[in-house]
Parts: structure tokens; sequence; C-alpha cells
């Protein structure tokens, strides 16, 4: 078999020759009306659409990355000091962490429509809905990365007299920046997927209200030009976490089990 | 039948038997790496004897396991042949050969019966017989008492024990043992070592063993095959005249030392 | 993140399941109580004692029972879907090593997607219907279902092979009687992850466009400040996706040590 992958194009290649080939689908599948052209629209109509409704789309971008922004504060800041509390006290741990991931097995989306009772349509049930929905599995990745702390840098850190701040400062802090990062990047993509799933749901304003709307006037260009926003601003996010992480020197882990288990929430909903 | 056949007529150490002969002839191996070839072993002649006992020592990286894997029939030997029981071996024949592997390698959601019978289970032997034999088998390692037990509830040196009753179940004339108590603290090493000697005295199998230890390979063999690395190459042949009935406290005599010394001078040359 | 592994440290510290309770069991008194002595408006926080009765009495309404038969008929049937399928495809790519190079990157990226935004497309394709639902539900699922899928094909052990080979297993043997067996702690964490990404998306896909099910009375009762019923919902909910979770966990549990 290794032998002969010598003569077979290497994947690089032929995964780009995958994507090129789904774009193109895209284009003709449409154009010689084998696919209505309502299920999908062809790719250069969708992103003219971008260009043409700029102003529009830009307008309600930048709703949501308020919305956005705000809840990664939430998210992010809140999963991560509440993951470094509970995982660095062993009684905390020993209590809390089975109750959430336990509570990580319950479908959040259900709690918008309690969310948008209590805060109104506005942009308010929006982040506070995407920052629950970022903050466990945020809380859970940090959780996890400060037990791994290794007990040595501990006993060391203790015999030399440090305070709890300053073992939380010293220690945990760097010793758990990668899986804080992981957590971060994780928290970070569930709240851009918390605020535009909201915003789909019920709002007056963002990406995901656009979506919904043309999807109702079945305009499907329009509808496909917003989706395609969506995904630029999550990879964006990816590549700009990934980019602080090679900054930092941290090596990416790229190997199943470790990806499967630091992304598993990423794509919920 | 089976085990017991054997146990009660012991066959004298010196055969024309040729049913638990190992001819190795002008083998030779090379695998392709990322950076080219590379000769692992080169031109290894020996031919081993029915009942016999013998190890294989050398360096690290010598070949000495990949040796081994050759004459199971697991890999195939780039140049030269390998004949077990006076035939060819294209493929693992367990009814000829049984191989007892370094981290045991039981499967630990079987108990420890079940793992011995496993070799005849997936040749369909009856229940009963299947049963009647792992229990000969668990009964000569010394383990009758523990044939319901798991893995994970079994010390290091029983789990070794499992994989040799594994091994044994089949009753075969040939037995490979790849560094098999290499993971086990020095003082389980020593009683595992007379124990496969008491084993061996009743069944009177060929033992082909591996490891990198001198001393254990003097206190177990009639005969120690020395390689030296990069290529492997058989450079001595070290006849054990130490009496037998041995025990482990053969280890520090005279003559014991003189051999360990000869040994460590051609592994070092 | 194991039951299993909690230990106490000392003897005053009270064992984690009773002190988990005791948590419980002061969170449900302070749902109970703030909206009772007026602390916060009982129409917006009904507490358990209205929560509680409600629950039986939705129950007993014939309309929530089709409705939940709905949600649990798609969510089913979009699993029994997913994950075959995921599991096969997992496995086509992950025993060749081309196609692992070629198709493994491809996965993961999709993988990393958000997969809600695409919900409009589903009802361009199949109108506002089961099968939009189920297909919606497959596409959450799906790509959750290959990578782990990849993560327990790799945790079969090499040597556990080897032994096989060496007591001259056939190649039908292997896969059911080491393969399978070895992935199996592996698979069922799989399959619990795989099923909270699938009933999210149904839940989801209700919420969106439907006309019956859970996910759509939820959106109904909340548009309708009917919060009693909404929570009631909520905690059916929630209960069902954490009973299912428990008891593959349990299982897990039980072949814990199969990872050795």
């Amino acid at each position: 078999m290794s032998t002969a992958s010598h003569a077979l194009p290497s994947p690089r290649l032929v995964r780009t020759a995958i994507v090129l080939g789904v774009l193109l689908i895209w284009e003709i599948l449409p154009r010689a009306g084998i696919v209505p052209s309502l299920f999908l629209p062809p790719m250069t109509t969708t992103l003219q659409m971008l260009v043409v409704e700029a102003p529009i789309y830009a307008r309600h971008m930048l709703v949501t990355l308020q919305e956005v922004g705000i809840a990664m504060i939430f998210a992010c800041g809140g999963g991560v000091l509440c993951g470094l509390a509970i995982g660095g006290a062993a009684s905390a741990r020993q209590i809390m962490l089975p109750m959430f991931s336990g509570l990580f097995a319950v479908p959040l989306v259900v709690l918008y429509p309690l969310f948008t009772a209590w805060f109104g349509i506005g942009s308010e049930s929006k982040i506070i809905f995407a920052s629950v929905y970022g903050f466990l599995p945020t809380l859970l990745g940090t959780a996890a990365g400060v037990q791994t702390v290794d007990r040595q840098f501990l006993i060391v850190a203790r015999s030399l007299g440090a305070t709890r701040m300053q073992k939380l400062w010293h220690v945990y802090l760097p010793a758990t920046l990668p899986t804080v990062l992981a957590a971060f990047r994780l928290g970070g993509a569930l709240a851009i997927v918390g605020v535009v799933v909201a915003e789909m749901l019920t709002s007056t304003a963002g990406i995901g209200f656009l979506i919904s709307k043309y999807r109702t006037l079945l305009d499907s260009p329009r509808v496909y030009a917003a989706v395609v926003l969506v995904l630029v601003l999550a990879i964006a996010f990816d590549g700009l976490v990934q980019v602080l992480e090679r900054r930092l020197g941290i090596a990416q882990q790229q190997s199943g089990r470790s990806v499967g288990k630091r992304s598993v929430a990423s794509a919920v909903a | 039948m089976g085990l017991k056949a054997v146990v009660s007529s012991p066959s004298p150490a010196f055969s024309t038997d040729e049913s638990g002969a190992v001819e190795v002839t002008n083998v030779g191996h090379v695998y392709e790496t990322a950076s080219g070839t590379t000769e692992a072993l080169t031109d290894i002649s020996f031919r081993v004897e029915t009942g016999r006992f013998i190890s294989i020592v050398g360096p690290s990286g010598c070949g000495k396991s990949s040796l081994l894997m050759m004459i199971a029939g697991l890999v195939q030997p780039t140049r030269g042949t390998i004949t077990a029981g006076g035939r060819p071996l294209v493929q693992p024949d367990p009814t000829r050969i049984g191989v007892v592997f370094q981290d045991a390698s039981l499967y630990p959601w079987l108990t420890a019966r079940s793992n011995v019978e496993f070799p005849l289970s997936l040749r369909h032997v009856d229940h009963k017989i299947r049963r009647e034999r792992a229990e000969e088998a668990l009964d000569l390692v010394g383990l009758a008492g523990f044939a319901d037990k798991h893995p994970h509830e079994l010390s290091g040196g029983m789990k070794q024990r499992v994989a040799l009753a594994r091994g044994l179940v089949q009753d075969p004339p040939i037995l490979l043992m790849d560094e098999p108590f290499a993971a086990l603290d020095e003082q389980t090493r020593l009683t595992m070592g007379d124990e496969v000697l008491r084993i061996w005295e009743r069944t009177r199998k060929t033992i082909i063993f591996v490891t990198h230890g001198l001393s254990e390979a003097i206190h177990l063999s009639d005969e120690v095959l020395v390689l030296t690395s990069r290529p492997g190459k058989l450079v001595d042949r070290v006849s054990v005249d130490l009496p037998r009935p041995r025990s482990f406290e053969v280890m520090g005599g005279r003559r014991f030392e003189e051999l360990r010394e000869r040994i460590w001078q051609r592994i070092r040359s | 993140m194991n039951t299993a592994t909690v230990r106490n440290t000392g003897a005053r510290s009270i064992p984690a399941p009773v002190a988990r309770a005791a948590l419980v069991a002061a969170l449900i008194a302070v749902w109970q109580v703030a909206p009772t002595v007026g602390l916060l408006d009982p129409r917006l926080l009904p507490p358990p004692s209205v929560v509680g009765p409600m629950i039986v009495q939705l129950f007993g309404e014939a309309g929530f029972r089709g409705h939940l038969a709905t949600t649990l008929l798609e969510t089913l049937v979009a699993f029994l879907v997913s994950v075959p399928v995921g599991f096969i495809m997992a496995i086509l790519i992950g025993e060749n090593k081309y196609a692992s190079d070629i198709f493994k990157p491809l996965v993961f990226f999709v993988f990393s997607i958000p997969k809600s935004i695409f919900l409009p497309l589903f009802i361009f394709a199949f109108g506002i219907s089961f099968h939009q639902k189920v297909a919606f539900g497959v596409f959450s699922t799906l790509f959750i279902v290959m990578m782990l899928s990849f993560a327990a094909i790799e945790s079969v052990r090499r040597d556990h092979l080897v032994v096989a080979r060496s007591y001259g297993a056939t190649r039908m043997q292997t896969v059911l009687r080491v393969y399978l067996p070895g992935m199996t702690p592996v698979l069922l964490e799989a399959i619990r992850v795989s099923m909270i990404f699938n009933f999210t998306g149904i839940l989801l896909a209700e919420m969106y466009a439907s006309r019956e099910g859970l996910g759509n009375v939820i959106e109904q009762w909340g548009q309708g400040f009917q919060l009693d019923r909404l929570m009631a919902t909520i905690v059916v909910i929630a209960a069902i996706a954490i009973v299912f979770n428990e008891t593959i966990r349990a299982l897990e549990s039980r072949c814990e040590h199969w990872r050795e």
C-alpha cells in the first residue's frame, strides 16, 4: 500500500480537487437546470449578492459581531475562571464536575424561548443565550486541563511557600494555557453559533435574522450569501485562535482522539 | 489428549524428531522507510533441534524480535527460508507454533479462561474440549484458581502466565517467546524464569526465547544465539553447559559468570 | 469527569454523591422559594410546585403525548441512520491510509463548521416535513459520529491484532472478536455524544419551522408567555437527555477497564 501511494497523487492535491469539484458542482448543477435554483442558487449568483447587498449585510453583521463579542467575554471569561476554580479545588471538582458533564447532555437550545420571554427579543436574549451556550464546554475543558497539571509543579510551588493566588498565577495559568486556549477556541465558536441560531429563531436584526427573513421570502441566493458570511466568520475566528496558539508556541495535537475530545461540542446545533 | 499426552511421555532433549525443529537459512530482512531502505537482518542461519531451549540476545534494534516474528510466520523475510517442523511457513500456523508476546496482550474483555480458549475458539473446537484444555493449560502455569478473573484483576506475572497458557493450549511443538518478562519486576522475572523451565521440563517444547537479559538467557537456555546490530548478524552461538535442572540460583556461579562475560564481549565487539 | 475516580481525601469531607444531592436540593429550594416570597415574578419563573404538577398534566394531554412521540420518532430515525452510516464511512476511510490522508482533514473541517445555519437549505430541499427534520438531524450528527469512530478505530491495540493473526484468525474473526470488542468503550462514548448532537439538531429543526414536536411547542409557549408549560417541557426534555446520557455512561464505566 505504501509503495503504491508513490504513484498516486498527493492527498493534498486530491483534497484541493475535491473542494474545487464541489464549488464547480455548486455552479453547474443549477445552471444546467439539474437542480432547481431555489434549492441551490449558482455560486456566482450567491457571491454576487454579497456585493450587491453589501451595506445590508454589513449592517447586520455589525449587530451580530457586537453580540458575539460580549457573549464571548461572558462565555470564555466565565468558563475559564469557573473551570480554573472548580478544577483547582479537589472537593469542588469531585462534586461539581460530574454534574456539569451530565448537564452537557441537555440540548441547551430549548432554553432560548425562556430567555426571549425573560429578556425580550433584542440583543440581550441573544447575548445571554450564547454565553450560556459557550460557558459549559469552556468550563469543562478548562477544568480538565487544570486536573492534568503536574502534581510535581504544585509540590515545588508549595515548598517555596507560594500563596494560593501565586499558585494560580504562576503554576496553574501557564501549565493550563494550552487547554485554556483550546477551551477559548471552543467557547468562542459556540458563542458565534449561539448568537446566529438565536437570531435565526426570534429576532429583528443580525445575520441570523437575515437568513430567516430571506428564507420566508424564498430568496435563496440571499440566504446562501448570509450562510457563507457566517461560515467565513466561524473559520476566521478559528484561524485567529490557531495563529495565537502558534505564536504562544503551543504545538497542536492533531491526532484522532484529542481532536475529537477538544472540539466535541464545537458543532453543536 | 493435548498437553497431558506430552506431559506423560517426555521426549529426550536430543532427538531426530522433526516436529519441533526450526531451521533458519540465509535469512535477510530489508524494510523501506522514508529515508530509504534499511537492512535489519543479514544472512542469518541456524537450526534448533526438537525440544531444545535456545535464547536470542542482542542489543536493542538488532532485529531479534523481527526474527522471531518471521519464525512465527507473522512477517515474511526478504531473503532466505524458514521451516518449522520440517515445512516452510507462509502464514502463522498455531498448531505448529505458539507465541507469547512482550506485554501479555491479553484481551481485557475476556476472562483468563476465555483468553486461553481464544486460539481454540478461532478453530471452532467443541466447547467442552475447549474448556478442558484451557483448564489443563491454566493448571500447568499454576493459575487454576484464577480462570474467571479478567486481566485487569491479575498481576503482571499472572498475566504473562495466562499468555503462556494461551501459547500452550493447542499443544504446539514449538513455543516462541518475545521478551516475555521485560515488563516485570526483577523478582517476578526470576520466578517466571523458573516457572518456564519447569513447564519446559514437563512438556519438552522447542522454545525460542528472545531477551535482552544475558543472565536470563543463560539461566534458561541450552544455547544462546548472539546478534549484533545494524545490520542484525548472528555472531556467536554459546552452548550453556550448566547442569539441569536449574533454578535461578545458577546465577553468580563461576561458570555462569564466564559465559556471561563471553556473551558480553561478543555483543560489544 | 468520572464518578468512579472520586476519592474522599479526608474523614471530615462529605461523600461527593451526598454533597451533589445536597447541591441539587439547594438549587431546587431556591427555585421554589425565590418566586414564592416575591423575590422573582412567579409568572416569569414558575416554582417547582407549579412545574411539577404541570408535567403530570401535560402527560395527561393527548396533544402533548403526540408532540413527544413525534420528537422521539424523528430523533430515533435520524440516530439509526447517522450512527451506522457514519461508522461505516469512518471505517472505509480509516482502514486505508491514503483515504485517511485525503478525507480526514475534510471531515474534520466539515465537523468544525456550524451546522445550524444550513437549516434553511433543508427546508428548501425537503419542505417543512418529517423528512426535513430527520435529514437535518442526520446532517448534524454524521460528522461527530465519523470523528469519534476514527478515534474508536485508533483505540484498537495493534498487539491485540497481532495476537489474533498469530493464532490464525480469519478477517471476519478479527473484525468480530478483536476490532468490535476493542472499540466498544470508545464506540459507546461515540453513541452517547452523537445523541447529544442528534437530539439538539432535531429540537432546533422543530423550533425553527414546524407544526409539531416538542421543539415547536416550547417555541409557541415561549411566545405565548405560558411559562409554566414551557418550563415543564424543558424539564421533560432535560430529563430525557440526562437519562439517556447517564445510561450509556454507566455502560461505559462497566467496560472502562477494557481500555487498560
